[in-house]
């Protein structure tokens, strides 16, 4: 069942009881397909005891569901050639199966188990538990993982969901129960506030009426909602993390920054590809790395989420080179905020950004990224499609602006992990 | 089993006069084309005082060559909205560059360029150096780098798979441009080359165009035979490290064969029931994979019952002798004694019983399923191509797929047995130090 319609333009599609279906054509060529369903379930959801049950519950969740326990899931999904993933971030959880076109109805019926039917066997959530410890553990001997929670607890503190990773703390996730997890599943894996999200050759009629059949089962009532958290200053300016023993220091700067949907998006966005998002062009990349030889990696991005976000410039070098790196970036951060990014660098970093569109429509499961993201922000069904016309009439002064907002200077904090560091 | 069919896109394959060959994978549909050389260069061709060589060229290939100065060749690829990149293994080195399918010419015109004209000039070898510390202090942050990288150490005491592809510290501190150079103008040209080019193009004028760039280039580039044959372990090698981190981790290996050895595909197969990895033939390459293989032995006797949080285990196909090995991380609480044990049971059974008839059929199931998808994007076909080319040759991988789907459980226990003996075992164990000696 070939479908020639144009990967990037999303439709919108009413599914049962409020679910949100968003259907994009895959990639001509392709012959796979991906499904999301995305729940308002992250962890921004925890109970303050239980720090660390939305990641539990997503995690358990997706290994054994309905007829299947963890082994048959992992060899039913083999068999079809499949594979399943997931992913929670603070306002939302994520459930994704992907695999060939000619199996879509057996691997929508996989995820319908697994975002109606999950199991929580009791192995299965002592399993991940200790897991949970483990990541829990390398988030602090880890240099990279340490600054990045040190970096998001000052950005956000006391409590706010965007200020934690999700992971919890020992004691939180050691007293989860079977109950917790039934609990939370049942509040939020809702067709209310959720989404599916189709990427497939397929007709669209013919799949979303399948999946509007298999997701039948949603219970209705409204999801919690997160509102839009107030976030608090605090933190020092500069906070160092001694990890002696290891062999790099990982130098993180970021602030709070601007809502996915916010007006100053495209400006902001084209400001990061400036700054340090856009591979080998980026100010940063080309300043610490390849003029200044400190670092192998240097780099910013914007996470832009529903209800705010945080930017992050970052490197990772030795112990005897950060104090050359940390004044780098936080000079190129003060140059992206006062002054116009000059006309050639913006054309050669719109144009870049823009030619850069058919790279991620090689396969369905790119492409699926695109549409996960414009639909999670209700961006317009034409969002994909318009947007190298919206890059195209950002000036150079709105950059500069939007930098000047989106790349906040007065949340900005700097934090540094690894060997050598004097706390 | 039936040997499912390789959805390869039809290749056009040639060669130069100057030994250079390539393969040309029309992909009509396709919005992008990808361009990747091969090299077969990598850390198995460096020596002691050159080790990391193969690693710091490929970096010294995007720093300027006649056509290009230092940084116009990320220029011209990012301004077109492409993406550039390049990799060196212990086998060889690739590079990579993706762009939009109207802008052909500029990956080509770049490889062309500096594929033996690269000018590995002094000043940028010397602000590279510190880059390329960077890159390894990085990867030293991670223990189970430490740990792979000891027992590699460890294994090998004759043949260059003894160290990493980033090369020894002391090495990066002391190797010359000079040196750089040389190794540069004995390893790279036209003759030591496979280009691939996938995606969106007209076979016919592209091949024109490929010999037009690269026709002209001298018949330069050694493919050397690494005559350092590592003899037979005589008995069991062990080691201790200890330093940041989380639980106590252990790796574990043992000698596999080569992968035009008759031995490979059983090996192979004992990967996928140990560790659940189907490697060559992984399925979802588009999507992300699970490191979780709830069926795979090595998960059903470590993470199951709680002594472990990560158990794997890993074969990867070189061109000479290699490790397979077992790594695995520890609950909290569990010793390393313990996981250890755990380990050598689970190989022990192999070994003795072989597999179930169930999971053969699992194995053989995923390693079919896994190449049904195989070739989806021009990125990811030029990758197999090219992968397979510099390896063996493009059929290679008909002929181990149809060859993996053959193994007898007989096999696997065969191969088992001969691979894991006591005596032939590499272990390292990671303890974490909640306060390290400072690196």
């Amino acid at each position: 069942m070939p479908e020639s319609r144009t990967p990037l333009r999303l439709e919108y599609r009413p599914g049962p009881a409020g679910l949100t279906i968003a259907y994009q054509a895959a990639p001509p060529g392709s012959a796979s397909v991906s499904a999301t369903y995305v729940a308002p379930a992250g962890w921004g959801f925890d109970p303050p005891a239980r720090r660390g049950l939305a990641r539990v519950v997503n995690a358990v969740g997706a290994s054994a569901a309905g007829p299947y326990d963890r082994v048959e899931l992992a060899r039913r999904l083999d068999a079809l050639g499949a594979a399943v993933s997931r992913q929670a971030a603070p306002e939302s959880a994520e459930l994704t199966i992907g695999g060939p076109a000619d199996r879509w109805r057996t691997l929508l019926e996989i995820l319908g188990h697994l975002v109606l039917r999950p199991r929580f066997d009791r192995d299965d959530l002592a399993r991940v538990r200790r897991q949970v410890f483990e990541r829990q553990s390398r988030e602090m001997t880890q240099p990279a993982s340490r600054a990045d929670k040190e970096l998001l607890a000052e950005l956000f503190p006391g409590g706010h969901p965007y200020g934690a990773t999700g992971l919890g703390v020992r004691a939180g996730v050691a007293r989860l129960t079977r109950d917790d997890l039934v609990r939370f599943h049942g509040q939020h894996y809702t067709a209310d506030g959720a989404l599916l999200v189709l990427t497939a050759p397929l007709r669209p009629s013919v799949l979303v009426g399948f999946a509007d059949h298999v997701f039948r089962g949603l219970p209705g009532h409204s999801a919690p909602t997160l509102g839009a958290p107030a976030a608090r200053t605090g933190g020092a300016a500069v906070r160092m993390v001694p990890l002696p023993g290891s062999a790099q220091v990982e130098v993180r700067v970021g602030g709070r920054s601007i809502a996915r949907t916010s007006e100053l998006y495209p400006a902001a966005f084209l400001a990061d590809e400036v700054l340090g998002g856009r591979p080998l062009l980026a100010r940063l990349f080309q300043r610490v790395r390849e003029r200044g030889g400190l670092a192998y990696h240097a780099s910013s991005e914007l996470e832009a989420m529903r209800y705010g976000g945080y930017w992050i410039a970052q490197a990772g070098t030795g112990p005897e080179r950060w104090r050359k790196v940390v004044p780098m970036l936080h000079d190129e951060l003060d140059r992206l905020r006062s002054e116009e990014v000059p006309e050639r660098e913006l054309r050669t970093t719109r144009e870049s950004s823009i030619g850069a569109i058919p790279l991620g429509l090689e396969t369905t499961a790119e492409a699926h990224e695109l549409a996960l993201e414009a639909a999670y922000h209700r961006l317009p069904e034409e969002y994909w499609v318009t947007w190298p016309d919206r890059l195209r009439t950002v000036s150079r002064r709105e950059v500069r602006e939007a930098a000047a907002v989106a790349f906040d200077r007065a949340s900005q904090r700097t934090v540094l992990a690894g060997p050598g560091l004097d706390d | 089993m039936p040997v499912p069919r390789i959805p390869r896109p039809p290749l056009r394959r040639f060669a130069l006069g100057n030994g250079l060959r390539v393969l040309l994978a029309p992909i009509p549909a396709s919005p992008t084309v990808s361009v990747w050389v091969w090299y077969r260069v990598g850390s198995k061709n460096e020596w002691p005082g050159v080790t990391g060589a193969s690693h710091w060229v490929e970096h010294m290939l995007f720093e300027g060559s006649p056509r290009y100065a230092k940084g116009q060749m990320d220029r011209a690829v990012v301004a077109v909205g492409g993406e550039s990149n390049a990799f060196t293994d212990t086998d060889f080195t690739a590079y990579l560059t993706t762009v939009p399918r109207e802008h052909l010419a500029v990956p080509l015109d770049i490889e062309a360029d500096r594929m033996t004209r690269a000018l590995i000039a002094d000043a940028e070898v010397e602000r590279e150096r510190t880059i390329i510390h960077s890159e390894r202090e990085g990867n030293e942050n991670w223990p189970e780098f430490r740990a792979e990288e000891e027992l590699y150490q460890l294994a090998f005491r004759v043949h260059p798979y003894r160290w990493d592809a980033l090369g020894r510290r002391e090495d990066i501190e002391r190797m010359t441009p000079a040196e750089l150079r040389a190794y540069y103008r004995r390893f790279y040209g036209p003759r030591n080359a496979v280009l691939v080019v996938a995606g969106a193009f007209d076979a016919r004028a592209v091949e024109r165009e490929v010999r037009r760039r690269f026709g002209r280039l001298p018949a330069s580039g050694e493919d050397v035979t690494v005559g350092d044959v590592e003899p037979a372990p005589r008995g069991e090698r062990r080691g201790e490290l200890s330093g940041p981190g989380t639980t106590p981790f252990l790796t574990v290996g043992w000698r596999a064969p080569a992968l035009d050895d008759p031995a490979t595909p059983a090996t192979a197969l004992v990967d996928t029931i140990l560790g659940g990895e189907s490697r060559l033939f992984a399925a979802g390459g588009g999507w992300a994979r699970s490191s979780e293989h709830p069926g795979a032995r090595l998960y059903r006797a470590l993470v199951d019952p709680g002594l472990a949080v990560r158990a794997t285990s890993e074969w990867r196909p070189r061109v000479y002798p290699g490790l397979f090995t077992i790594q695995a991380q520890a609950a909290d609480g569990v010793g390393l004694d313990r996981l250890e044990a755990a380990v050598s049971d689970v190989v022990a059974r192999l070994a003795r019983d072989g597999p179930t008839v169930r999971e053969l059929r699992d194995a053989r199931t995923k390693i079919a399923q896994g190449a049904r998808l195989a070739y989806e994007g021009a990125s990811r076909t030029a990758f197999r191509l090219g992968y397979f080319s510099v390896l063996k040759s493009p059929e290679f991988e008909e002929r181990i797929l149809r060859a993996l789907l053959r193994v007898r459980a007989r096999e696997v226990r065969d191969r088992a047995r001969q691979m894991f003996r006591t005596e032939a075992r590499v272990t390292v164990r990671y303890t974490p130090t909640p306060e390290g000696p400072d690196a």
